[in-house]
């Protein structure tokens, strides 16, 4: 059969890739600490038909061969890890973090992920969790009857409990940092999980080592650019529709042999 | 038989060959640092008894368009692209020294700076490895600096320098493997101090999707065409044959 029928069938399905990524990412516009990810587009294999630089003769050799490519495929998605913009939203367990570093949330099977969403609630234990009911690690329970929780930039929480004059430190919000964030496993519910591309997690105070600071009262907003994903759906559709065009033509090619030979 | 038969064939097979390395960079319109292949046809005489009027085509890829594709501005501190000539020279699953203009950098768990797809970037001597850093930047010279991990920001520090080469482009060849290498025969790739990089572009495809397009359906035309004079050739010789016939 004809070999670009082929060929242009990967164009199609990394194109298909691209798009679900993009569409992803669109979807994800709105969800606090989303990180958008990037498709990475990479050339197939060569195959050799005819060895350039093979000898035509004792004396003269092939200028150039004939290499023809087998096509496109999509090698991977990068999770591009750059700062989404801080909003203000004034509510005490909202917490975001400015600059490198990831908050810490127990798994109920007790693994340990790490998330950039400080959208924080309290449970009825008193317990900071997230939106899904998993507690920050390390854990932090609010007393009863505080009237107010301060989260100062370097994770430290202090409460100051009704009659009381003076705020009581009561625990330290850490967070970790990867060598390569990149490398870590998107597992949904804006978590995500250490792998071996990862590196191991190295534990610090937020503010310190090259960690971003805390700040209380504020969410990061996906790093999502409209604009440009809207680029590259339209980039994404017309070389679809191009690998389609070629598609239909290899198709009529096999066609018109078959009904006039 | 008249030769104009395996003529044509060999005309129709061609085409579908040139097709497919047409359509092969029409599938990498969108990859990142792609270079597209040329392809062209030569003629092969048919040597024997008879008028020198016949000649074979055969299908060659003269080489590749090493020309600049365009910069897109990503914005991620990772992304480089090279302005103007140049490659960045990446160590193959083999081990040996290949180029490639695929800017999409990223660090694994060990530090050592990878290519999108994975491939080590070499520095002054070997991979570059990047220390746990709070910053990094990618100077125009390829030249990486960090702040080491719990240190000022005035500790800047020069760690290594993607190692930037600028072989000439006779001297080049895109391998099976998409990457492009030295041809054999011609002295190793060094170190080009006047090769410069842009930090936080990509540069895409050099694939001119129209004019790639154009060409696959021009080659659909001309594989029309020997087909036609394939069957053309198929009633030349019926009608032969029928005067040959003895009533």
């Amino acid at each position: 059969m004809h070999p670009a029928l082929y060929v242009s069938k990967t164009g199609l399905s990394a194109q298909d890739t691209a798009l679900t990524t993009t569409s992803n990412n669109l979807a994800n516009v709105n969800t606090t600490g989303f990180k958008r990810e990037r498709a990475v587009f990479q050339d197939l294999l060569y195959q050799i038909k005819r060895q350039p630089g093979g000898l035509t003769s004792q004396d003269s050799e092939l200028p150039s061969g004939l290499q023809v490519g087998t096509g496109v495929r999509v090698v991977g998605t990068a999770k591009e890890f750059t700062q989404g913009s801080l909003q203000v939203t004034e509510q005490p367990l909202d917490i975001a973090v400015n600059g490198r570093g990831f908050l810490q949330v127990l798994l109920p099977d007790g693994n340990i992920s790490y998330t950039r969403d400080g959208q924080f609630q309290l449970n009825s234990n008193g317990d900071i969790v997230t939106a899904n009911g998993h507690p920050l690690e390390p854990a932090i329970t609010i007393p009863e009857n505080t009237s107010s929780i301060t989260i100062g930039t370097d994770g430290t929480v202090s409460t100051l409990v009704t009659g009381d004059t003076a705020p009581t430190v009561i625990g330290n919000i850490t967070t970790v940092d990867f060598i390569n964030p990149q490398g870590l496993e998107a597992i949904g519910n804006n978590l995500f999980r250490e792998t071996g591309a990862s590196g191991d997690p190295q534990e610090g105070t937020p503010g310190l080592d090259g960690l971003g600071t805390l700040e209380q009262g504020m969410v990061e907003s996906s790093n999502v650019e409209v604009v440009e994903e809207l680029v590259n759906m339209i980039t994404t559709q017309r070389a679809y529709e191009m690998n389609s065009k070629v598609v239909s033509t290899a198709d009529q090619m096999l066609q018109y042999i078959s009904q006039n030979i | 038989m008249d030769k104009a038969l395996y003529i044509s064939m060999s005309g129709a097979k061609q085409s579908m060959l040139a097709q497919r390395a047409h359509s092969n960079n029409l599938a990498n319109v969108n990859t990142t640092g792609f270079k597209n292949d040329f392809a062209q046809a030569r003629s092969m005489p048919v040597y024997g008894e008879h008028h020198p009027t016949r000649a074979y085509a055969m299908t060659e890829r003269p080489g590749t368009n090493f020309q600049q594709g365009p910069l897109n501005e990503t914005g991620r501190e990772l992304d480089v692209a090279i302005k103007g000539e140049g490659w960045i020279a990446v160590q193959a699953p083999d081990g040996s020294e290949a180029y490639t203009r695929a800017g999409d950098l990223q660090t694994d768990s060990n530090g050592i700076l990878r290519t999108g797809s994975g491939l080590p970037v070499l520095g002054n001597g070997g991979p570059v490895a990047i220390p746990p850093s709070a910053k990094m930047e990618i100077g125009a010279d390829g030249t990486i600096s960090v702040i080491p991990l719990g240190q000022p920001a005035d500790a800047l520090a020069e760690i290594d320098r993607i190692k930037l080469v600028n072989p000439p482009n006779d001297q080049i060849e895109k391998g099976a493997d998409g990457l492009i290498r030295v041809k054999e025969g011609n002295p190793p790739a060094v170190i080009d101090g006047n090769v410069r990089l842009e930090p936080g572009f990509l540069e895409e495809s050099n694939v001119n999707a129209v004019e790639s397009l154009t060409e696959i359906l021009s080659l659909a035309r001309q594989y029309e065409l020997h087909v036609k004079v394939m069957s053309t050739a198929d009633q030349n010789s019926e009608a032969a044959a029928r005067l040959l016939q003895i009533s």
